[in-house]
């Protein structure tokens, strides 16, 4: 297993790059798309919202060597008056939907173009029920002005932004806090509970979702991610807080593929600051972080139906042993973590602390 | 209203060079005076014309300061001072004052021996140039003239690099020149007090970026160069000799010892032995732990870094050497490196790759924040910076610190209007008056409006009482009285009438003193009112009313109040 430790001398880092950068605000979240990232976090007085460069010297690839770029630039930055914890783009646009973490009211931004370096806020969409951990937000595959929202599996709904018309509703028959919301296809989305249940349904028809249970009777705690592969070969994984990791076919959720039971240290810090990933260029692979200051990614090509340990692929552990706090009782969490759309390797990572490093590693070699 | 005026020199999006005109309280300064480095024409001079169409700037500039040896800040200075004209007092620190000639004549002979190019200073120029030149010490206060004072703050950065506090009677301004708010293995961080100045000017270049932590920079430089050293492999690192380079050095001989390395390093002869001379004069320049390690081992002698000479461009093996612009651009060295360069081409294994890294120290977004929370500006001023790419940059600086921040284009002038408080000398017997009226002793918090006569002689502001004012410029006092008419019909006589008056006004003012007199007036504080009959028409009354100047306001009240008549 390849480990992205530091400080150490060259001759042990099996990564490529590394990118350290320190923020004044504590980021809580971040997307992050082939050329930027947008991060939203908060300090002590203001929220805010910024759209940054990525550092040209990891995209230069041939010409790496000829750039000197190691540093984010801010291209766009914005202020908000509550904090964001969930950060969707809508394609084709320069939209972004927020949500603060409080509510399920949603906030509509500008990014803004050429002219301005202002994220202003546009709008509000106003949610269907009272929640105090949440909205989720789908942003459509393409450019289509609407997004699917919810913060239980009673409320889901899929809003029109300009005309604020609700187009689509689920008939849930349970009012479960969501822990993802994702489409899969045009119009066929899943909705995931934080008991591990999860509904498949498409915006085009009225007709009643499908349910999968949870994968096992224990009343857990489960995140989900559904891969952006073609929906004919999307696997789904569950990720229960006993650490147990279940990878099911979208068409027969109730059959798991795969299961194994990860290397997680510690119980979640923040159950909201879990976040699971399947790689998009990767096959197999998926991320995990939120259980401590570490980020680790697993291979699930090896994996079996019957349920044993697994080792990860790789592991960031660079927030908690190079945090300015590392001295401090209280521990460095992670707080959101991508991978990057294009480069198979590149991830983002942000922490409590203020930190969010970029970072990759080499291919091990197979045996 | 007072206000200081900033103008950065230079045209449009131009960035590359600083040199900044400052008119406060009636003085001019020039801050810092660059070559851009872009041009090799006359472009890369400051466009003076602002300052003056033609002729010397001596009489148009009250004082030159430079903050660091950096030829974008400095470069410029032999022409401005040589070739335009400029006699009055230059102002840089000590360390800036030693190294800037070499720098420039470093740069004087590039251009003009190996390039060949004309219209550029000469070696005399520059000598000249430095003669002007009066060095400042950290945190002391020099007095340039009478109303005139400035103080050089520690910026990092560079050695010998400077922030500059320049102050006119109340008005100050802040410039920061290029600093560096974290930091490094050989410069302490800037730092400045809470001098509270009504313009902090600094530069916007790199506020808009989050840098990549230094760790990570030099972790990317040292595994790069390791990986060509462990294959065999020649290392060229070009550098300026004064400036990035020392800090490189402590990096590399760091790194050798802790990892053991044999590989030889090297840095060009002549301008390191100077380089190394200056850091070791200048100790008191460079951060803590350099000055506490000095007294055991000098942290610029390096047992891994020697002296290159040309000959070992031949050696066979690894190799790292650190090369200056003279070097490169010298006949035979260039060749040796060339013959490096075109291995690479020979060879299955790349033994030269060419990689950039900057190791520049200039402050960010944050850095930039932190410093404006140290000073306490008024006011914020950015140079060099694109306006539509820094609104919210602009809008952050306003909402934490609630102050105005201002982005000018190059040759444009920005007025910032400051509130200066004027400190005026009050006479005894004014004071004691004023104390005698009573009420609250005198506080900063509460301002007291108060009678005075304000004397200004040559520079000095007196409060005194008109009646020494009167007399200390020999004047006599004159009084002014106003007189009004009133017309009134009543149809009682002349004492009754006065009396209905007296009892009218007594009923209403009642906070003022009024008094019926046995000579057949009233009077209301000081204002006297008489009634008489119209000749014609005993019902017909006239009041006449008097009173002086400082009763103008009560006067005019009573004439208004009794034309609309008395009550039956």
């Amino acid at each position: 297993m390849g480990v992205n430790t530091y400080p150490c001398a060259p001759d042990q880092q099996t990564a490529q790059n590394i990118f350290f950068y320190y923020f004044v605000m504590e980021i809580l979240t971040l997307l992050i798309s082939e050329f930027t990232v947008c991060v939203a976090g908060y300090d002590s007085s203001k929220n805010e919202i910024l759209e940054l460069c990525l550092p040209l010297k990891l995209l230069a690839d041939e010409k790496k060597g000829l750039c000197a770029e190691r540093d984010f630039k801010v291209v766009h930055g914005g202020f908000s008056e509550g904090p964001i914890r969930c950060l969707r783009h809508v394609p084709g646009t320069r939209c972004m939907v927020t949500n603060d973490g409080q509510s399920s009211d949603l906030q509509l931004w500008d990014l803004g173009g050429d002219d301005s370096d202002v994220i202003r806020r546009t709008g509000s969409i106003q949610g269907s029920s009272v929640s105090q951990t949440g909205s989720r937000i789908a942003a459509p595959l393409s450019a289509i002005p609407q997004v699917l929202h919810g913060a239980q599996s009673s409320s889901v709904q899929l809003t029109h932004l300009s005309s604020r018309q609700t187009l689509y509703k689920l008939e849930a028959d349970s009012a479960e806090p969501l822990s993802a919301l994702k489409f899969v296809g045009d119009t066929v989305f899943l909705a995931s509970c934080c008991n591990g249940s999860v509904y498949m349904a498409d915006t085009r028809t009225s007709a009643a979702p499908q349910v999968s249970a949870p994968p096992s009777g224990e009343s857990l705690q489960w995140w989900t991610d559904a891969s952006a592969a073609p929906q004919s070969c999307c696997k789904v994984l569950r990720l229960s807080s006993s650490g147990q990791a279940v990878v099911s076919d979208l068409r027969n959720l109730e059959e798991p593929v795969c299961t194994a039971r990860l290397d997680i240290q510690m119980a979640p810090c923040r159950p909201c600051d879990v976040t699971v990933w399947w790689a998009p260029v990767l096959e197999g692979c998926f991320s995990v972080s939120g259980f401590s200051g570490l980020i680790q990614i697993y291979d699930t090509r090896g994996w079996r139906t019957e349920l044993q340990d697994a080792q990860p692929l790789f592991q960031h552990s660079g927030h908690a042993v190079s945090s300015p706090h590392a001295a401090d009782t209280v521990p460095t969490f992670i707080t959101s973590h991508a991978w990057h759309p294009e480069r198979p390797r590149t991830l983002l990572s942000a922490a409590s602390d203020g930190s969010v490093h970029v970072w990759d590693w080499v291919e091990p070699q197979r045996d | 209203m007072p206000e200081i005026k900033v103008t950065p020199l230079g045209a449009g999006q131009d960035v590359g060079r600083s040199c900044i005109l400052v008119s406060i309280g009636g003085k001019n300064i020039m801050l810092d005076c660059g070559m851009h480095m872009g041009y090799n024409d006359d472009r890369r001079f400051p466009d003076f014309s602002y300052i003056t169409q033609n002729g010397r700037l001596t009489d148009f500039l009250d004082c030159v300061i430079i903050s660091h040896f950096h030829l974008d800040h400095c470069g410029a200075l032999p022409y401005m001072s040589e070739m335009v004209g400029y006699d009055g007092p230059i102002y840089m620190t000590h360390p800036t004052k030693a190294i800037c000639p070499i720098l420039l004549e470093d740069f004087r002979k590039i251009t003009v021996d190996k390039k060949g190019e004309t219209n550029f200073f000469t070696s005399q120029m520059i000598k000249d140039c430095m003669k002007k030149v009066i060095p400042l010490n950290l945190h002391q206060t020099v007095q340039v003239d009478d109303e005139l004072e400035i103080k050089a703050y520690y910026a990092g950065h560079v050695l010998g690099a400077a922030m500059v506090h320049i102050k006119v009677g109340s008005e100050s301004v802040v410039y920061t020149g290029d600093y560096n708010m974290t930091p490094d293995r050989h410069l302490g961080a800037a730092w400045i007090d809470k001098c509270r100045p009504d313009i902090l000017i600094s530069e916007s270049t790199y506020a808009t970026t989050i840098r990549d932590s230094k760790r990570c920079r030099e972790r990317d430089f040292l595994k790069k160069v390791h990986e060509s050293i462990e294959r065999g492999g020649k290392v060229l690192i070009p550098v300026f000799a004064l400036g990035r380079a020392q800090e490189l050095c402590i990096l590399l001989e760091t790194f050798w010892e802790r990892m053991n390395l044999k590989a030889p390093i090297y840095f060009s002869t002549g301008l390191t032995e100077k380089a190394n001379h200056y850091y070791k004069l200048f100790i008191t320049w460079t951060n803590q732990k350099i000055r506490k390690t000095f007294v055991q081992r000098n942290m610029f002698e390096f047992k891994h870094i020697k002296a290159f000479d040309r000959s070992y461009a031949d050696n066979p093996g690894p190799m790292v050497v650190f090369a200056t612009p003279g070097m490169l651009h010298a006949g035979q060295s260039l060749q040796i490196f060339k013959k490096w360069a075109g291995n690479e081409k020979n060879m299955l294994d790349v033994k030269m790759q060419v990689e950039y890294m900057s190791f520049s120290a200039h402050a960010d977004a944050k850095g930039i924040m932190q410093l404006i929370r140290m000073a306490e500006p008024r006011n914020m001023l950015l140079v060099h910076g694109e306006a539509a790419k820094m609104e919210f940059l602009k809008g952050k600086i306003e909402q934490e610190f609630s102050i105005d921040c201002y982005m000018p284009a190059n040759g444009e002038t920005t007025s910032v209007i400051t509130n200066p408080s004027v400190p005026v000398d009050m006479s005894l017997n004014l004071l004691k008056r004023e104390m005698a009226l009573g009420g609250p002793l005198p506080d900063p918090k509460k301002p007291r409006a108060m009678h005075g006569t304000l004397i200004m002689k040559e520079n000095s502001l007196k409060l005194v009482s008109s009646e020494q004012a009167l007399k200390e410029l020999g004047l006599n006092e004159h009084q002014l009285r106003f007189t009004c008419r009133v017309q009134l019909q009543d149809p009682h006589s002349d004492s009754d009438t006065l009396h209905r008056i007296y009892t009218h006004l007594k009923s209403l003012l009642k906070d003022y003193t009024i008094q019926h007199l046995p000579d057949g007036t009233v009077m209301v504080e000081s204002i006297v009112i008489k009634v008489s009959s119209s000749a014609e028409d005993a019902n017909s009354k006239v009041l006449l009313l008097s009173w002086s100047y400082q009763d103008e306001d009560l006067g005019s009240y009573l004439s208004s109040l009794l034309k609309k008549g008395l009550p039956t």
